[in-house]
């Protein structure tokens, strides 16, 4: 292995020290230091399932060099919230079906809350159709994405105005 | 006529506490929080990981395999070619719950001479890291010679025709006579021949094939892995020589499986390397491994002659039927008995004659893909039903409603369907829901289709399938099911804590459900051939109801009232009678326990068994039971680009009764968008036995700019052979969803493509053909 | 597996020429944009340039400037950029049609406009509106600027006239003048996601009744993406009919070249060439009117 250095990552806002090669995905890193809800499924951007928030903004992370992420904030499925804290998307998902196998889900849901805090916040379903193109679901047909993003939606903005 | 009444009388006028409701399911949580541990994340310490070396030509002879480079290679573990091979086979048969396997139909392991398929293992590696393992592969040294192979199922029947299985190609061959098929010509006003083609399909499951085996303290070879049959423990067993009690299959939730997941891939690798090297290994298919690594949906060429009486009625019916099975059987023939079985469809039809046969090429092996043949079928018979139609100047929702099968007719191999049938009432109810067509505009056309289908569920009966499940109670009140079945996502686990928990007035949230476990979770069977439910639903539904009649009793006596009248319910035991008079569920399983009374209970459903149908007549029972319903589609046809665009889609299916109404939905839902798919863009396209599509980009599955809102009509009759009186769904969904579409594009621009996929580029020509011609 | 390279993160753009500076060929040294193209070929192609430099995150590298007639796009511009500022519709509504049938939005908010280009597939959705807007682009090497037209930056499949040492740094075109629209149209296999079969994207202004500029531009029917000029001929400084239309589309075809693949056949292409050409001819036009 060449051009190992060691890079500082944010991942869910825990600072992390990494050996990555220069070769190394941003994908392959997060699995190796153990956040596996990441999921790997084509390692050519094909498929979304490997979907993380970079500053916010959902990217492939199986198209990420790590070397290039730098000091940007690195967010899964897992840093938007859990059983303590459900992320209203979270809630959604699970109680409208839209989680069949769950393998596309963490992707899906970075995606969505990307959509919801970069596009708009307000989406219908138009949106949530582009918005997702690029995160592939083999079991659900996606109808019961689609309620959950406009559920999960609804309610970031009744907590946002509760605020 | 209330359609209710009209069921098999059965369980009816019942209301349940949580069955039928749109419950969030047990494992949903997990998912959506990424803690959901699939196959691929476990590791271990000491880990090595595998590689597989294939095959880059489809017909060849291997005349050099040096492995010495590799196995000098710093980090590499082990090598292991055919020759490190201590039994050179695996069996391809279903793994079912009897054992019974065709052993002429097993499989290579490792190419020892000749290669049958693009993709075929030759060797395999395992190192330390997954860099080294490629290396590894690099430095293998395979000469190839290719010699002729055969890559069209008609070329495979010649005389001349390179042998790829067998002595003459055929895999399996059915034939079904019933009636007389002459004289129902003979009566026949008018025929309608056509033939219809199928594409090769991919599962395109979400998660890869992925396993983790290690050896523990007993010398057990225990395998994680993403499956949908751990069953396959005792054909590794057998292929890498150990007793069948020294492999374990600890399934984990699989992400997807569609019946790409029943046979066996990685565990076997896994199995064998482990065994080799004392050492836990890790094989991970990437996305282009899976392309090449397991078996696709079955290729078919179904050609269509039916007879019509003036009035519609259908005479007779010729079918022939051609499956492309590739170099090794896996499960094609059963996928070409429910093909036969299903040859004319949900229709009486009193004269039959079907051949059907499946053909060995070099293409890539096919197996099990959700609807395994049913599907196919159906693409040739909804399609035929239209185009009859269009020939007899029929409404097409007419010309099927005088020919719908009813309860108590008999299908095409004899057997007299007991359940309900209510085809009709699906068809309608679907195809209301399209609403009024849109009026053209310009260049683009608007269509209506239907199809309507029959699907067994469960296993065919000579299979003797039989699952167990185990349902206790702890002592806080709690459940525990202990069921071998996998959950592929179809929310399984979830359903059987649904059941038991009715059953014992235990919320599902306070259920823990083992599963997927060959040696510690009673039996149940692969998760496939819509089964699952069927077969475990009613396993735990039997367990449940043991434990539930044992607590009752007590509870009975500590009342002083009769066991009929105890109801439990939100964790309580009620007098039902009385219900002031209630206890802690807890509390009475605490007396439970301090007496010795049972709290658990391990028990077995059978489904029906029998015999093989007669092979000179085909008649017989294939399936237990059937699901029907319809599928309706509304399109807009581009008629200059050949662009579809799907803008409605409605599934209305008789379930018998819904578990949970959500995951039934979804079960649907998923379903028809993989047969949006089939319909319009899925295609696995081999070029001389070499597949040119092996990636995401290039095989492509609807995404979500593809997919509009698809609804769901969900009908109880209660009847089914599943626990409550459900019937199988997870298959069903699918079934009709792809003919639909097929029939509202040949509506939309008055021309059929009679080749799967409905590609832009077919469809424009089909159009200007037409315009060429009118 | 990844081939070895070297990956370089400059903090700034004048460094990240003098890395670039010393390539001789692309084999030593390449720029990495948003990687959604080049990660992937590396992968499938286990071979990668000796050392990438990664730019898609230099400061002023990003952004959307309309001023003086002229939209500027910096070469680390998003796809996702594009879409987010509303005025893109109005100084280049091609680009919106462009990139909202750009792959998914995980690649959308990476890949950048310059990383379209470069990539250099006559596939690229970003490349016919940039073509039919009549951009140019800057190139930029530790020596010096350049600016080139696009028409004439492209020299056959994937080979253009950047210079291994030169860096893509800018993309411009003028604000289309008043009383003119522009499309773009992406035939796919399917609707997301989707490789393109053909991509077309048209530009009209009218002045006077008469089609005063006219830029028509063919993706995925030739080695790369071009302008059917004949084509254009054919309406430009003649008042539009039905008639004219026709005839630059069927010129447009006859100036298609494409090949059989996986997606679909080469006549198909072609007459799609026709077809969709007719098409945003067709809209823009009566968009103006």
């Amino acid at each position: 292995m060449t051009n190992v250095k060691t890079r500082q990552l944010s991942v869910n806002g825990v600072k992390r020290t990494v050996d990555a090669p220069a070769n190394e995905t941003l994908l392959e890193t997060l699995r190796r230091i153990g956040a596996v809800e990441v999921k790997c499924g084509c390692e050519k951007g094909d498929c979304g399932a490997c979907a993380v928030l970079l500053d916010g903004e959902a990217v492939d992370s199986c198209l990420t060099l790590t070397g290039t992420v730098g000091e940007r904030a690195i967010t899964t499925v897992k840093g938007l919230g859990g059983a303590e804290n459900p992320h209203p998307l979270q809630t959604a998902f699970a109680d409208l079906g839209a989680a069949q196998c769950g393998y596309c889900t963490p992707g899906m849901i970075i995606a969505t809350q990307s959509l919801l805090t970069n596009d708009t916040d307000t989406p219908d379903e138009a949106d949530i159709r582009l918005a997702l193109s690029g995160n592939l679901c083999r079991c659900t047909g996606y109808t019961k994405i689609y309620d959950a993003v406009l559920d999960g939606a609804r309610a970031m903005r009744e907590a946002e105005a509760a605020k | 006529m209330n359609k209710m009444d009209s069921a098999v009388p059965g369980e009816q006028n019942v209301s349940y506490r949580q069955i039928g409701k749109p419950r969030t399911r047990i494992d949903s949580p997990g998912k959506v929080f990424g803690k959901t541990p699939y196959a691929g994340d476990y590791v271990m310490p000491n880990m090595l990981h595998a590689k597989v070396l294939r095959s880059k030509l489809p017909s060849a002879r291997m005349t050099r395999l040096d492995v010495s480079k590799a196995r000098d290679l710093p980090g590499v573990a082990c090598v292991l070619t055919y020759k490190d091979l201590k039994i050179g086979t695996v069996a391809t048969d279903i793994p079912a719950q009897t054992g019974f396997r065709r052993r002429d139909t097993d499989q290579q392991i490792l190419v020892d001479e000749i290669v049958r398929y693009q993709g075929e293992p030759i060797a395999l590696v395992a190192a330390e890291s997954v860099e080294i393992a490629e290396h590894a592969l690099s430095l293998i040294e395979v000469e190839l010679e290719p010699v002729p192979g055969v890559y069209d199922v008609f070329e495979a029947q010649k005389p001349d025709a390179p042998k790829v299985f067998g002595d003459d190609n055929i895999v399996a061959s059915y034939k079904v006579r019933k009636g007389d098929v002459e004289a129902g010509f003979a009566a026949a006003e008018t025929i309608v021949e056509n033939t219809f083609r199928t594409q090769y399909i991919e599962h395109a499951f979400l998660e890869p094939e992925v396993g983790l085996g290690w050896e523990d303290e007993q010398g057990v070879i225990n395998i994680r892995t993403s499956t949908q049959a751990v069953e396959t423990f005792r054909y590794i067993a057998d292929a890498i020589g150990i007793p069948h009690s020294k492999v374990r299959i600890r399934g984990a939730l699989v992400g997807g499986g569609f019946g790409g997941k029943c046979d066996v891939t990685v565990e076997l690798y896994i199995a064998l390397l482990t065994l080799k090297t004392g050492r836990p290994v890790r094989l991970g298919y990437t996305r282009e491994d899976s392309f090449y690594g397991h078996g696709k949906r079955h290729p078919f060429i179904i050609s269509h002659k039916t007879g019509f009486a003036k009035d519609g009625r259908i005479t007779a019916s010729k079918i022939d039927i051609t499956s492309e099975s590739g170099p090794y059987a896996f499960m094609s023939p059963y996928v070409l008995m429910y093909a036969t079985e299903a040859g004319p469809g949900p229709y009486l039809v009193d004269n039959v004659h079907i051949d059907s046969r499946s053909v060995a090429t070099n293409n890539m092996y096919t197996s099990a893909f959700r609807g395994f043949g049913a599907t196919q079928a159906c693409i040739a018979y909804e399609q035929q039903m239209d185009e009859a139609a269009k020939v007899l100047g029929m409404d097409p929702i007419e010309l099927r409603r005088i020919n719908l099968l009813k309860t108590g007719d008999a299908i095409a191999t004899g057997f007299e369907v007991q359940s309900a049938v209510w085809t009709e009432e699906c068809m309608d109810r679907a195809w209301a829901a399209l609403g009024e067509k849109p009026k053209d505009e310009g260049a683009i056309r608007y269509g209506h289709g239907i199809a309507a289908y029959q699907q067994g569920y469960g296993r065919m009966i000579w299979l003797h399938d039989t699952a167990e499940g185990w349902v206790g109670v702890e002592m806080d009140g709690t459940v525990v099911v202990r069921s071998g079945m996998t959950d592929i996502g179809a929310g399984q686990t979830s359903s059987l804590a649904q059941i038991a928990g009715e059953l014992l007035g235990v919320d599902m949230m306070d259920i823990t459900v083992y599963n997927s476990d060959s040696s510690t979770t009673p039996l149940a069977g692969t998760s496939s051939a819509t089964r699952g439910l069927y077969m475990s639903g009613n396993a735990v539904r039997n367990a449940a109801t043991a434990v539930r009649n044992r607590l009752a009793a007590r509870a009975a006596q500590h009342f002083g009232v009769a066991d009929s009248d105890i109801d439990f319910a939100d964790s309580r035991v009620f007098v039902a009678s009385d219900r002031e008079k209630s206890l802690p569920f807890k509390e009475l399983i605490a007396t439970c326990a301090s007496e010795g009374i049972h709290r658990s209970e391990l028990a077995i459903f059978r489904a029906p068994f029998g015999d093989w149908i007669d092979p000179e007549t085909g008649q017989g029972q294939v399936h237990p039971d059937y699901t029907y319903g319809a599928h309706a589609v509304q399109v807009a046809v581009d008629t200059e680009t050949g662009e579809v665009t799907i803008l409605k889609s409605v599934g209305a299916h008789d379930v018998g009764q819904c578990v949970n109404i959500a995951a039934v939905e979804g079960q649907i839902e998923g379903g028809v968008a993989q047969g949006h798919g089939y319909a319009l863009s899925e295609e696995l396209i081999y070029k001389d036995g070499c597949l040119v599509t092996p990636s995401l980009s290039e095989y492509l599955c609807p995404t979500s700019m593809d997919s509009p809102r698809i609804e769901c009509i969900i009908l109880e009759s209660r009847s089914g052979l599943g626990p409550f009186g459900a019937k199988g769904i997870g298959e069903p969904g699918h079934t009709p969803a792809a003919s639909a579409v097929a029939n509202a594009v040949a509506d939309a621009i008055g021309a059929r493509v009679h080749d799967f996929p409905l590609t832009p580029e077919k469809i424009a020509r089909a159009v200007s053909a037409t315009r060429d011609n009118g | 597996m990844y081939a070895n390279f070297d990956l370089l993160v400059p903090d700034e753009l004048d460094q990240a020429l003098t890395m670039i500076g010393g390539a001789k060929t692309a084999e030593d040294c390449a720029p990495l944009g948003g990687g959604t193209n080049l990660v992937v070929d590396m992968r499938a192609s286990g071979k990668a340039p000796a050392a990438l430099v990664s730019v898609a995150r230099l400061p002023g590298l990003r952004g959307i400037t309309i001023a003086e007639g002229t939209v500027t796009l910096g070469a680390a511009t998003t796809v996702s950029d594009l879409l987010r500022d509303p005025r893109m519709l109005e100084v280049g509504a091609a680009m919106v049609d462009g990139s909202r049938v750009f792959a998914g939005q995980m690649v959308r908010n990476t890949a950048t406009v310059a990383g379209n280009i470069c990539c250099g597939s006559p596939a690229a959705d970003l490349v016919p509106p940039l073509l039919a807007l009549g951009a140019s682009v800057t190139l930029r090497s530790a020596g010096g600027e350049r600016t080139v037209p696009l028409d004439e930056y492209f020299t056959g499949y994937k080979t253009s006239v950047r210079r291994p040492d030169e860096l893509l740094t800018s993309i411009s075109w003028p604000v289309p003048a008043e009383n003119s629209a522009s499309r773009f149209y992406k035939l796919g296999r399917r609707k997301g996601d989707a490789i393109t079969m053909v991509g077309v994207s048209v530009l009209v202004g009218m002045k006077d009744g008469v089609c005063s500029e006219v830029r028509i531009a063919l993706g995925a029917v030739g080695p790369c993406v071009f302008r059917a000029k004949t084509a254009e001929t054919v309406l430009k400084g003649k008042a539009p009919s039905p008639e004219l239309v026709e005839q630059a589309a069927r010129k447009a075809m006859e100036e298609a070249a494409p090949i059989d693949d996986v997606r679909a056949t080469g006549a198909y292409r072609k007459q799609q060439v026709q077809v969709l050409v007719r098409r945003l001819l067709n809209q823009t036009i009566e968009s103006l009117s």
